[in-house]
């Protein structure tokens, strides 16, 4: 009766539903424009609301947050640059929909696919933090390797046309995420003795760079042509529509939530893999993935929307953060004087139930804001692009600066975004330099410390992988997702069904 | 009257430039915070700048800037003009820096505004491990060489000085060290039995031991805790640890050296006086911190005495870059 009343909170407060809802619209806003991010917002939020009552604070931050999430799919889409990283998979087809004119169904899809992923993240939190935080913790340094490995193995879904082209890609990625101090010897890797290359190089300037800049300077080429028209007569999609992608939501659904609630990971990471699970399980796509398929969208937009769920399930449970963003909010609570950790859920359960209700309502909100305003936001992709390239230009310098307030970071974004307008020319796919930014240190640091874990015996490390069912089913996996990505498997399997299998995978 | 206007404001601009402590803070004060946004120092310091702000009556807009274990804010904050108008937040890190060869600059480059509070570390173990205390597990190392994995957070680190510790006062014990990027990721895998034992500040461990998640071996400090009255101070297992110990990590607010006396006295008196807040004290309570709030000559002298104490530890235990003696840090008297 009292988590009802807690979950109830918010619903009949009027302040806090108010700053809920202020909250999300602020957040589709900051997702949207690159490098404005949550985490950053939701940090300057708690100076900000420290004389507050702890409910009103709480309210703002989980607004923003939802909002946010879902925010960084409006850039992706109207514009192919991702306002957040979680949006990265969403413009792989979003864009391609925007270029045919289809901008309004694109975010009408992406609206009502986040808040069914929204709504099963808050259902997974609500009914089984528990026991999905005690799956968690099982992850040892082994797991998330693999899971890194897996997460490399994406570079095939992310790379149309050329796949050398995109593993080169991929490994640049990589080796960008390696610059700086190794935080785990603080060693100086590729840092050249120069003070700059310290602290590495921020992946969220190399993300504006490349998605934002090299965009601008690909438009350049076309300036004399018009704008696309955008048909905006039809933006809620048809519940035949999300009928039909029900079962996929379900699953990249399942995906944001397990990946959102691993420490260390979040939904970028989900995203990505929503995707590629997305391409792998649709056989027939009305449009092909990368061209403009519904499929696209719906995978990562439902996945990274049910990562907010999912990273609040070990913040909750043990006051362990499952992301960036509720790393800040546990600050957040123990400033306002609470102490979170496994006892908070025993000693306040009213506060796990008031943010259960709080996120059940930024989801509404987020729903609403997600599909108002959508004629105003589409005039955006119709402007001339003499007025619209100098404003993406303009966008990325700030959004690369207000990262960390440090005009390195520009000069970055700008070489970034140079070098990725000579790759887009060329041919290599920027997908898979992002994906290997993400993954670099995720791969790195626990392949160490799963290695040094076992006294940098790789029998014992082997052993590992083959005597813990977690680890065997992952490596499984990498193994088969490895396999049918080579034509070995293909061969393989018409020999044994004597048909012609169909190449799903291009 | 537009001229008196543009008259009015040049005089204003002339003022400020000009002007001295009197009306110090005449604008925005930058807070660069050296960890990132939810960690313990981030938490400290938003907790008691909004105190300082309303006795400074001034505006102190806190950011983070994190990377180079806190070196890359160092530096920043060294090389603005030092006007009291960019303070350094930071913990204790810093003075291992040039030992560490993590950069030529620590906080003998800055003026102490306030050392705020001083945590007490603390050694914890996953509940399945086979030994119930410290005695246990040195025990437990000793028949099973090898085999203890044992966290940690790069060199520098509390773990690392912890475990230094342990290895001059035990002499030198055979573990696995597991470095991870910080005391949270590294406590989430005890929890998940990923590592054995950890060296935690007690703030980050308290909630974990309460809930039965992880068990307490033995609190680094020369008396029991408040919080933890039932563990069992580590000098009651080995009295070689009165040597070295109180020791903690700490938090303190900076200036750049050369910032005027009167200014570094105005901020000073103003952290003075936000550390004194009841949630502050209660916040820092909570998470087991020792309340210090001091400045001065006070400051000076225990920024010193940490540096002689913690190099030596570490030189003697091989795990510096550099000798202390290099840097003009003189050997601890016993």
């Amino acid at each position: 009766m009292d988590a009802i009343l807690a979950f109830l909170t918010v619903f009949t407060q009027p302040e806090l539903l108010l700053l809920v809802g202020l909250g999300t619209f602020a957040g589709v806003y900051i997702g949207a424009i690159p490098g404005l991010s949550v985490t950053m917002a939701v940090s300057i939020l708690i100076s900000f609301t420290f004389s507050w009552d702890v409910y009103p604070a709480i309210s703002l931050m989980i607004g923003i947050y939802m909002g946010g999430v879902y925010g960084g799919s409006r850039t992706a889409i109207l514009l192919n640059i991702p306002g957040a990283p979680s949006a990265i998979a969403t413009a792989l087809d979003g864009y391609p929909m925007a270029q045919r004119g289809e901008a309004g169904t694109a975010i009408g899809v992406t609206t009502v696919m986040s808040f069914i992923g929204g709504f099963i993240g808050i259902a997974v939190l609500a009914v089984a933090a528990p026991f999905v935080s005690e799956f968690a913790l099982k992850f040892q340094p082994r797991d998330y390797m693999l899971l890194a490995v897996l997460g490399i193995l994406l570079v095939g879904s992310l790379s149309s046309g050329s796949l050398v082209k995109g593993i080169f890609a991929g490994a640049l990625g990589i080796a960008i995420g390696a610059v700086g101090r190794d935080p785990l010897t603080f060693t100086e890797r590729f840092t050249f003795d120069l003070q700059i290359m310290q602290g590495g190089i921020s992946f969220i300037a190399v993300m504006i760079g490349m998605f934002g800049v090299s965009e601008a300077l690909m438009q350049l080429h076309h300036v004399e042509k018009d704008a696309v028209r955008q048909k905006i007569t039809r933006i809620v999609p048809s519940l035949a529509t999300v009928r039909k992608h029900l079962p996929l939501s379900l699953q990249t659904s399942t995906i944001g939530v397990i990946i959102g609630a691993l420490p260390g990971t979040g939904g970028d990471i989900a995203a990505l893999m929503a995707y590629d699970h997305a391409k792998r399980v649709t056989k027939k796509p009305e449009v092909p993935f990368g061209k403009g398929a519904m499929e696209g969208l719906v995978a990562p937009e439902t996945a990274n929307n049910a990562a907010v769920g999912g990273a609040f399930i070990p913040m909750m449970t043990l006051g362990i953060p499952g992301d960036a963003v509720t790393a800040i909010m546990i600050g957040a609570l123990f400033i306002h004087g609470l102490n979170p950790g496994p006892m908070l859920m025993i000693d306040k359960p009213d506060m796990f139930w008031f943010i259960v209700g709080a996120l059940v309502m930024a989801n509404f909100f987020m729903l609403f804001f997600g599909l108002t305003g959508i004629k105003l936001f589409t005039k955006i992709v119709e402007m001339p692009r003499s007025v619209l390239i100098p404003l993406i230009m303009l966008l990325s310098i700030v959004g690369a600066y207000a990262v960390n307030n440090s005009i390195s970071d520009v000069y970055w974004m700008l070489g970034f975004g140079f070098f990725g307008y000579f790759m887009r020319h060329y041919g290599y796919p920027l997908g898979p330099v992002i994906l290997g930014v993400i993954l670099s240190r995720l791969l790195d640091d626990n392949w160490r410390r799963a290695i040094i874990s076992e006294r940098e015996d790789l029998g014992r490390f082997f052993y590992g992988i083959v005597t813990s069912p977690l680890s065997l089913v992952l490596f499984i996996a990498v193994i088969l997702i490895f396999v049918s990505q080579t034509p070995l498997w293909r061969r393989g399997k018409e020999k044994l069904f004597g048909t012609q299998v169909e190449e799903a995978r291009q | 009257m537009k001229r008196f206007i543009i008259g009015a404001a040049s005089a204003l601009v002339l003022g400020v430039s000009a002007a001295g402590a009197q009306d110090y803070p005449s604008k925005e004060i930058q807070g660069i915070i050296q960890w990132g946004a939810g960690g313990s120092t981030d938490t400290v310091m938003r907790s008691v700048t909004p105190h300082a702000e309303e006795v400074l009556k001034g505006t102190v807009v806190m950011q983070n800037m994190t990377g180079g274990v806190g070196a890359i804010a160092l530096n920043h904050v060294a090389t603005q003009a030092a006007d009291g108008y960019t303070l350094l937040m930071g913990a204790e890190n810093p003075l291992l820096y040039k030992v560490m060869g993590l950069g030529d600059k620590d906080y003998s480059d800055f003026i102490p505004v306030n050392i705020l509070a001083r945590g007490t570390p603390i050694l914890v173990a996953n509940p399945a491990a086979p030994f119930d205390d410290y005695a246990g597990m040195i025990a437990y190392i000793k028949e099973h060489p090898g085999e203890l994995r044992v966290g940690a957070t790069g060199p520098g680190g509390l773990p690392s000085v912890v475990t230094a510790m342990i290895n001059t006062v035990e002499g030198k014990m055979d573990v696995i060290s597991v470095p991870y990027d910080g005391d949270g990721p590294a406590l989430t895998a005890l929890q998940g039995g990923a590592i054995d034992v950890m060296p935690a500040v007690l703030g980050a461990a308290i909630e974990g031991i309460r809930a039965g998640k992880m068990k307490p071996l033995a609190v680094f400090d020369v008396k029991a805790n408040d919080k933890l009255p039932e563990v069992k101070p580590v000098t009651d297992f080995n009295a070689g640890y009165n040597t070295y110990l109180p020791w903690g990590p700490f938090f303190g607010v900076f200036v750049a050296k050369g910032t005027p006396d009167d200014v570094v006295a105005k901020l000073s008196a103003a952290y003075a006086e936000g550390a004194k807040a009841p949630d502050f004290v209660e916040l820092m309570d909570n998470r087991g911190f020792s309340m210090l709030s001091i400045s001065g000559a006070e400051a000076e002298a225990f920024l010193a005495k940490w540096q002689q104490g913690t190099t030596w530890l570490l030189q003697d235990a091989g795990l510096t870059k550099a000798s202390p003696e290099e840097f003009g840090i003189a050997r601890p008297s016993k």
